[in-house]
C-alpha cells in the first residue's frame, strides 16, 4: 500500500511536469494580455552579478575625458574599448556579447537604481530582490510573480535557482523553488538497503510531531520535494543534448543546465543564476575583466545552444547587480560601493540598443552615479511585456514600462 | 525605516511572557531539556552526556557549561603552513624581480595548494574540538563569532596561521567582553586583510572595514550615516599587515591625524575611540541582544525580549559570561517556544550526528559533507557569514544532509559507536531506542511505525526479520532513517 502510493506520487509528478506546457497555454489563454504570442514557453533567466559590478568599466564612457581623469589607474584605454559609438563601448573582455549586441539581441539600460540608495551589499541586494526599497518584505519579486501566475502547484520546477542557497528573489508564499547548484549532487544516494528510499518518504512526511517548530512545515515540505524532484529532474532533462561550446566556468556549467531545463520544456518560468564576486575594492581590472569575460562567453554559448534547439526566442536574460561603484577610484586600484549602474536584457523579444541615461561624471550623487531609471520600471517591463502579468500588485506600485521589449 | 510589513515568520507561534522571560527556569528538568541545552550551548550530546547533565540540578547543568574547564591541554594543530615564512626561507636572497613571471606563477600555485591542504587540516582540528572539547560552549561561541566577525582564508592573502590566530582569538574571548573582542578583532591580521583595512591610508581611505564594523558587527543598517562610515575609515587609517612577517601593525605616517566627527562626537579619534563610541550607542546592546537570541534561542525574537536582553547586556557592560548564564537558564530558553525552534547549521548537524551515535573519532568525509551542505569552516560565503535559518533548508542542502548520513553509516568510525551495538534485537524496542537516543522521542507515530517495520523487514520488500546476521546493517539503516526525520534537522 505504501509502496503503491509512493510510486503513484512519483508517476503523477512526471505526468504533470510533462504536461506543464499545455497547462500554461491554457492558463494564459484564459487571461491573455494583448500582444503576447507564444507566452507559454517563455522563461526569464535572471543573472545576479553579485558584489556590485562597476558600470563605468563595463559599459565604458570612452568619449568622456572625465572618465580618464577619475580613473587614472583603472580606465580602459580608448583603443581597447569595444566601441559602440563615439561615446560608449563594452569592456574589452566582452567580445562575444558585443557580437550579440551588433546583431540586435542585447539592450543596455544605463543608470538603473532607486531613490536613497543603500551602500550595504546585503540591504541593497535585498532591495533589488524584494523590489522594496522602503520596507522589508519576506518574498522576492519573482516569488510574488510565481504566486500570482497561477502556475500548476504539482510542478516542482515552476522556478529553479541554480545556486546552493535559495535567493530572496525566488522566495514565494505559495511556490517552492528548488535550489540546484548542479545536476550532480542533486539526488539521494541509494542505500545498500533498497527499502530506505521508500521508507524515507514515509518517515519524513507525518506532521503529527510531539513538538512544534516554526520551521517544521518548511523542513517537511523541502524534504518531500527534494526527494521527488531529485528523482525526476535527471529523467526529465536527459533527452536534451547541449549544443553550445560552454566555457569551463561555474557560470558556463550553470547556463548549460539552464538550457537543458528550458529545452526540456518543464514549464519553468524563471531561472536564477549567480556570478561574481564583483566586489572589487582592490585590483579591480584583473577581477572584473575576468568575470565580464566569463559572463560574455557563457551567454554566447547559452544562446548558441538554444538556437541549435530552436528555442533561443524563448529565453529573456536579465542581469542585475546590487549597485555600481564609486566614480573616483580608491588608493588600492579598486573602487568602493556606489549607486546606479547599467543592466543587460538579452534575447527574447529584446529591441537591441542603448536605453536609460549615460553616467554623468560631473553631476554626481556624493561621488556616485545618479540613477535615471528606477529598477522597478525594468521589472514592470519584464513582467508585463515578457511574462505577461500585470506588475502593479507584484511590485506594490505603478511603474512606467520601457520601450525595450517588443 | 522601521516599516516591517510582515511579522517574523520564523518566530514561534503564540504569546511570549515577556516579563518572566529571563527569570530562572523552574519547570521539569529531564533528558529532553538537557539535550536541548547541549544542542544550543554546544553541538548536541551523546546519550551518556545527556544522562549525566540531566542528573545535575538545572542551575548546575548551566553553570558547568558557562564555567568550563581549561582547554589549554587539548591538542594544537600540527604543521600549519605559513606561506610568508616559507617564501622567506626558500627564496632568501632571491628578489622577486629576479624571477620570471612563469616562475612566480608556479611558485604561487604551489603555495595556494599547500595553504588549502593546511586549511583542510585546521577544519578537521576544529571539528574534533567541537566533538570532544570538555568546553562545548567555548567552541560554540567561537563558531558564533566566526560567522559574526567574518574573515575567510586564502582569498586576498589571508594565510592559514592568520585564520588559526583569529580562531584562537574567538576561543580565548568566548565569554569575555564583546567590546574588547571588537577592538582586538579590528587589529587582527586576517580581518585587516579580509576587509581591506590593511590598505586604508590617510591619502586614500578604504571604507570597507569601517562600513562592515557598524553594519554587520555592531549596530546594523540605519544606525549610522554615510558620513560616519567615511569618518570611521579616517580613524582606522594606518593599520596594516606587514607582508614580510604577516603581523599587524600601526604606521603613524599613514594615519589621518585630523579631527573627525563620528556618531555625533568630534575629536582626533583613532580606531579604539571609534569602537568605544559605537559601544556607547544604545543600539549596540540591542544589536547583540538580537544576534544572541537569534543564534541561541529562536529567530525573529520579539522586540520586548530583545529589549530585556539588551538591558542585561548593558547592565554587565558587554561581558558575555553573565549574559549567557542568565539567557541559558531562563524560562524563555527552556520553553516550548524555543524547543526545536532553530535549524541546525551543517556544523551542528555533522558534529551532532557523531555525538548522537556516541562517536569520538571524526569521520574523514565530514568536511566534504559540510561543503555540500553549504558550510565550509574558514570560508564563509561573504562578510555577512552564513545566513542560517531557512537558508540551511534548500532541496540541495537537505539532500546533502541525507547523503552525508548514508556515507557516515558506511564509515569505518561507525564500529566505535558507544551504543548502536547494544540496540535490542527486536524491532519495536530497537526503533524506540533509536528514537529515544537520537531524537529524544521527537518522532511522529507514522515514522515510529515505519522505522519498526523497516527493522523487521516488512513493507515493500521481504528482507527478513531482524537477526544476528543482518542486525548491524539494519540498525545502521534505521539510524539513517531516524536522522532523516524532521526533528533531527532542528536544534
Amino acid at each position: 500500500m505504501q509502496r503503491t502510493s509512493f510510486l503513484l506520487g512519483a508517476l503523477s509528478g512526471i505526468t504533470v511536469v510533462a504536461n506543464a506546457d499545455h497547462i500554461f497555454a491554457q492558463a494564459l489563454a484564459a487571461s491573455p494580455l494583448p500582444g503576447l504570442p507564444g507566452g507559454a514557453n517563455r522563461t526569464l533567466l535572471l543573472i545576479n552579478l553579485q558584489g556590485g559590478n562597476d558600470g563605468l568599466n563595463c559599459v565604458v564612457p570612452h568619449g568622456n575625458p572625465d572618465y580618464y581623469r577619475v580613473r587614472p589607474s583603472l580606465a580602459i584605454a580608448q583603443n581597447q574599448v569595444l566601441a559602440i559609438d563615439a561615446q560608449l563601448g563594452f569592456n574589452p573582455q566582452m567580445r562575444a556579447l558585443k557580437a550579440l549586441y551588433d546583431k540586435g539581441s542585447v539592450a543596455v539600460v544605463q543608470g538603473v537604481g532607486y531613490p536613497d540608495p543603500d551602500h550595504s551589499h546585503f540591504r541593497s541586494t535585498e532591495i533589488w530582490q524584494t523590489a522594496a526599497p522602503d520596507k522589508y518584505l519576506h518574498t522576492g519579486w519573482l516569488g510574488r510573480y510565481m504566486d500570482e501566475a497561477g502556475l500548476p502547484a504539482e510542478n516542482l520546477f515552476n522556478g529553479v535557482a541554480l545556486s546552493q542557497v535559495l535567493p530572496e528573489v525566488m522566495v514565494a508564499a505559495k511556490t517552492d523553488v528548488p535550489a540546484i547548484p548542479s545536476e550532480r549532487g542533486y539526488g539521494l544516494i541509494s542505500d545498500r538497503n533498497a527499502a530506505s528510499r521508500a521508507t524515507y518518504t514515509q518517515v519524513v512526511r507525518d506532521a503529527r510531531q510531539p513538538f512544534t517548530s516554526p520551521y517544521l512545515s518548511h523542513v517537511m515540505e523541502i524534504e518531500d520535494h527534494s526527494q521527488r524532484g531529485s528523482q525526476e529532474l535527471p529523467k526529465l532533462i536527459a533527452g536534451y543534448k547541449p549544443a553550445g561550446n560552454y566555457p569551463a566556468t561555474a557560470l558556463g556549467r550553470s547556463l548549460s543546465l539552464a538550457a537543458q531545463i528550458v529545452g526540456s520544456k518543464l514549464g519553468t518560468k524563471v531561472i536564477y543564476v549567480q556570478h561574481g564576486s564583483f566586489d572589487t575594492h582592490v585590483s579591480q581590472v584583473q577581477t572584473q575583466n575576468r568575470l565580464l569575460g566569463e559572463f560574455s562567453d557563457a551567454i554566447a554559448a547559452f544562446y548558441a545552444d538554444l538556437a541549435a534547439h530552436g528555442s533561443d526566442g524563448d529565453v529573456l536574460t536579465m542581469t542585475f547587480s546590487e549597485f555600481g561603484r564609486r566614480i573616483q577610484e580608491n588608493g588600492s586600484r579598486g573602487t568602493d560601493h556606489g549607486e546606479a549602474s547599467p543592466l543587460f536584457l538579452i534575447g527574447g523579444n529584446v529591441k537591441g540598443g542603448m536605453y536609460g541615461t549615460p553616467p554623468d561624471l560631473s553631476n554626481t550623487s556624493n561621488g556616485n552615479v545618479t540613477f535615471g531609471t528606477d529598477f522597478r520600471s525594468v521589472y514592470a517591463t519584464v513582467l508585463e511585456r515578457w511574462l505577461g502579468k500585470p506588475s502593479q500588485k507584484i511590485l506594490g506600485g505603478s511603474f512606467a514600462t520601457l520601450p525595450v521589449l517588443s | 525605516m522601521a516599516n516591517v510589513d510582515v511579522a517574523g515568520i520564523h518566530r514561534p507561534a503564540g504569546p511570549l511572557d515577556a516579563a518572566g522571560a529571563l527569570r530562572p527556569y523552574a519547570g521539569p528538568w529531564n533528558e529532553r531539556w538537557a539535550a536541548h541545552l547541549l544542542r544550543r550551548a554546544g553541538f548536541g550530546g551523546s546519550p551518556d552526556e545527556i544522562r549525566a547533565l540531566a542528573a545535575l540540578p538545572v542551575s548546575d547543568a548551566v553553570a558547568s557549561l558557562i564555567h568550563f574547564p581549561s582547554t589549554a591541554n587539548m591538542p594544537q594543530p600540527a604543521d600549519v603552513f605559513d606561506p610568508v615564512a616559507f617564501v622567506r626561507s626558500q627564496f632568501a636572497g632571491q628578489r622577486p624581480g629576479e624571477m620570471t613571471d612563469d616562475q612566480k606563477r608556479e611558485r604561487n600555485k604551489g603555495l595556494r595548494m599547500q595553504e588549502r591542504q593546511s586549511v583542510l587540516s585546521l577544519q578537521a582540528w576544529w571539528l574534533d574540538r567541537m566533538l570532544n572539547s570538555p568546553a562545548p560552549l567555548q567552541e560554540k561561541m567561537a563558531l558564533y563569532f566566526h560567522g559574526h566577525f567574518t574573515s575567510a582564508a586564502i582569498q586576498k592573502g589571508v594565510t592559514p596561521p592568520m585564520v588559526l590566530a583569529q580562531n584562537q582569538l574567538f576561543r580565548s574571548n568566548a565569554l569575555g567582553n564583546v567590546r574588547e573582542l571588537t577592538r582586538s578583532v579590528s587589529k587582527d591580521p586576517a580581518m585587516l586583510i579580509y576587509l581591506d583595512n590593511a590598505l586604508n591610508v590617510s591619502s586614500h581611505p578604504n571604507e570597507n572595514y569601517a562600513r562592515e564594523l557598524m553594519e554587520l558587527f555592531t549596530l546594523g543598517v540605519d544606525h549610522y550615516t554615510e558620513n560616519d562610515v567615511r569618518e570611521s575609515a579616517r580613524a582606522w587609517s594606518g593599520w596594516t599587515v606587514f607582508r614580510r612577517t604577516g603581523e599587524a601593525g600601526f604606521v603613524a605616517s599613514r594615519h589621518d591625524d585630523g579631527t573627525k566627527t563620528f556618531l555625533g562626537k568630534t575629536g582626533n579619534f583613532n580606531g579604539d575611540d571609534v569602537v568605544d563610541i559605537i559601544f556607547e550607542q544604545p543600539q549596540a546592546a540591542t544589536f547583540f541582544a538580537g544576534s544572541l537570541l537569534n543564534y541561541f534561542v529562536y529567530n525573529d525574537p520579539e522586540p520586548a525580549l530583545v529589549d530585556a536582553v539588551a538591558a542585561l547586556i548593558r547592565k554587565h557592560d558587554f561581558a558575555l559570561a553573565p549574559v549567557m548564564s542568565t539567557l541559558l537558564r531562563s524560562q524563555v530558553f527552556f520553553s516550548e517556544r524555543a524547543y526545536r525552534a532553530l535549524v541546525k547549521s551543517p556544523a551542528e548537524f555533522v558534529v551532532g550526528a557523531h555525538k548522537a551515535l556516541g562517536l569520538k573519532v571524526l569521520d574523514p568525509s565530514a568536511q566534504r559533507g559540510m561543503n555540500q551542505m553549504g558550510q565550509i569552516l574558514f570560508y564563509p560565503p561573504n562578510v555577512a557569514g552564513w545566513p542560517g535559518g531557512q537558508n540551511w533548508v534548500t532541496s540541495q542542502m537537505v539532500i546533502a544532509r541525507q547523503n552525508y548520513i548514508a556515507g557516515l553509516m558506511n564509515s569505518q568510525v561507525m564500529s566505535q559507536s558507544s551504543w548502536l551495538p547494544s540496540v535490542p534485537m527486536t524491532a519495536q524496542p530497537a526503533a524506540a531506542a533509536l528514537i529515544a537516543s537520537i531524537l529524544q522521542g521527537d518522532a511522529s507515530p507514522l515514522a515510529s511505525a515505519q522505522l519498526a517495520g523497516y527493522l523487521n523487514g516488512t513493507g515493500e520488500s521481504a528482507m527478513g526479520m531482524l537477526s544476528g546476521e543482518n542486525r548491524d546493517e539494519r540498525v545502521r539503516g534505521a539510524a539513517y532513517l531516524t536522522m532523516a526525520m524532521p526533528a533531527f534537522q532542528l536544534a
